[in-house]
């Protein structure tokens, strides 16, 4: 369970730009998906459940833990999967990778091997394991960056675009692998067919919330604000 | 960015008896022939030193004399400039010395990082920074710190190469400020990328902030990230 209670991020330059405006809400759903257009503020909301970023003011909260105050339990709690797998794959290989996730678990080496080699066969990428992650294809990749953070099996999974940089079939690939996921899952998307999959949209927008609902209304009300951008009305 | 891989410091798994050795011997190992090459500048020392190290890749490691050459490549420029500085002011034999004392110890390390997995370097950095620990060290940490900056450099070389190509794709190879400015803004953003990166999966968070998982409160990345506005340099669409 997450909640934001009034969390507001603000840049501490002069200006004091507003990244997003006080948020009160609580999300309970398995799939919840966030959608808005670019730079509408997405990320910075998604950056404050894993305690990434720290609200400017008000507070997050997961499983009643503040991502202020108990920073390290948070994020052993909340896995963070980046748009680009490259940001977020840090080691030369794909097996080195899982076992660098695995060694804040403190386990002895050759159980970390065995429980990396276990990770891999889940996701089917046990015939990658010793490939350069730059050998990878931008699929393979995603998939490995799904896998080195659920390597530690948080219990909430963040993405933060997961398909973006995909072609269809690993658009779909992903989409599926995260279907099946036995956590909870909050991501960020363009693609509002992977939107209408969730249990619950927010639409965000100059970094407020502007709706909270079902999918299909949510994916409605975005195409309204896109027209009206469109249309020269806003 | 792979031939740099290959070439600066990344395990590439194969076969071989090195493979198989113990990483603190091919350490011990590399750092001896780092002391011998000092301790006794002579052009004898350095062409022994040199035929340990090739013929450990070569033996040890199964690669090709081709492999180890495309390995050097990157480093020839600064290699070449040093040998025709040595070899003009001081001769051309104190010129092998020097170069090939060099050459021979980046062929040693090499052959330590090739054919051990990050893991066990890791492992190894760990278990010899371990009595650091009573005076308030985490080896962790400094082992982690040590593998990230092992990945920077073929990272930040194949950065360096991109950009370079950029400038000539643009016609202006000429202008160093075009290979320079993108390089050190580039080099900026992978320190930022990998330090959330870290930070994203509990890496390198403090142990000892209490066994209930809590911290002081102040942050690490997220007041920081804050205060710099990282909500937007995340975001690959713009705030």
């Amino acid at each position: 369970m997450i909640e934001f209670r009034g969390a507001a991020v603000r840049t501490d330059d002069d200006d004091a730009r507003v990244l997003l405006h006080p948020l009160t809400l609580t999300l309970r759903e398995r799939r919840v998906s966030v959608i808005g257009a670019n730079g509408s503020g997405k990320s910075t909301l998604l950056r404050l459940i894993n305690g990434l970023l720290v609200p400017s003011e008000g507070a997050v909260a997961v499983f009643g833990e503040d991502t202020r105050t108990a920073g390290r339990a948070v994020r052993r709690a909340v896995g963070f999967v980046f748009t680009d797998p490259l940001s977020q794959l840090v080691m030369p290989t794909g097996r080195e990778d899982v076992e660098l996730s695995l060694r804040a678990r403190r386990l002895p080496a050759t159980e970390r091997r065995a429980r990396a080699d276990g990770v891999l066969r889940r996701f089917g990428l046990e015939h990658l394991a010793d490939r350069s992650i730059y050998d990878l294809s931008g699929g393979e990749r995603q998939i490995l960056a799904l896998a080195v953070v659920l390597a530690v099996e948080p219990r909430i999974l963040v993405a933060d675009e997961p398909t973006t940089l995909l072609d269809l079939r690993n658009d779909a690939r992903i989409r599926s692998l995260i279907a099946g996921l036995d956590q909870q899952v909050v991501f960020t998307t363009h693609n509002l067919d992977f939107a209408l999959e969730s249990d619950r949209t927010l639409v965000v927008d100059d970094g407020r919330v502007v709706f909270d609902g079902v999918p299909a209304d949510a994916v409605a009300r975005y195409r309204d604000l896109a027209s009206a951008v469109r249309d020269g009305r806003r | 960015m792979r031939g740099f891989g290959s070439t600066l410091g990344l395990y590439r798994p194969g076969r071989g008896c090195l493979y198989r050795t113990p990483p603190s011997v091919k350490a011990a190992a590399s750092l001896a022939c780092a002391v011998a090459v000092v301790a006794w500048r002579s052009p004898t020392t350095t062409a022994g030193v040199l035929v340990l190290a090739l013929g450990a890749l070569v033996i040890g490691a199964r690669l090709s004399p081709l492999r180890i050459l495309r390995m050097l490549l990157p480093a020839a420029p600064v290699l070449g400039i040093l040998a025709l500085y040595q070899g003009i002011g001081q001769g051309w034999l104190r010129a092998f010395t020097v170069v090939g004392g060099i050459t021979a110890c980046l062929l040693a390390a090499r052959a330590l990082t090739l054919t051990t997995p990050t893991q066990v370097l890791l492992d190894g950095m760990v278990r010899l920074a371990g009595p650091f620990r009573a005076v308030g060290a985490d080896p962790e940490r400094f082992a982690l710190t040590l593998s990230v900056m092992l990945r920077s450099i073929p990272y930040l070389a194949g950065l360096f190469v991109g950009v370079r190509e950029a400038a000539r794709a643009r016609g202006l190879e000429r202008d160093p400020r075009v290979a320079v400015t993108p390089l050190v803004i580039g080099a900026v953003a992978y320190a930022h990328r990998t330090g959330e990166a870290l930070a994203a999966r509990g890496l390198g968070d403090d142990d000892r902030d209490g066994h209930d998982g809590r911290h002081d409160g102040h942050g690490h990345l997220g007041r920081r990230a804050a205060g710099s506005g990282i909500g937007r340099d995340r975001d690959p669409d713009g705030p």
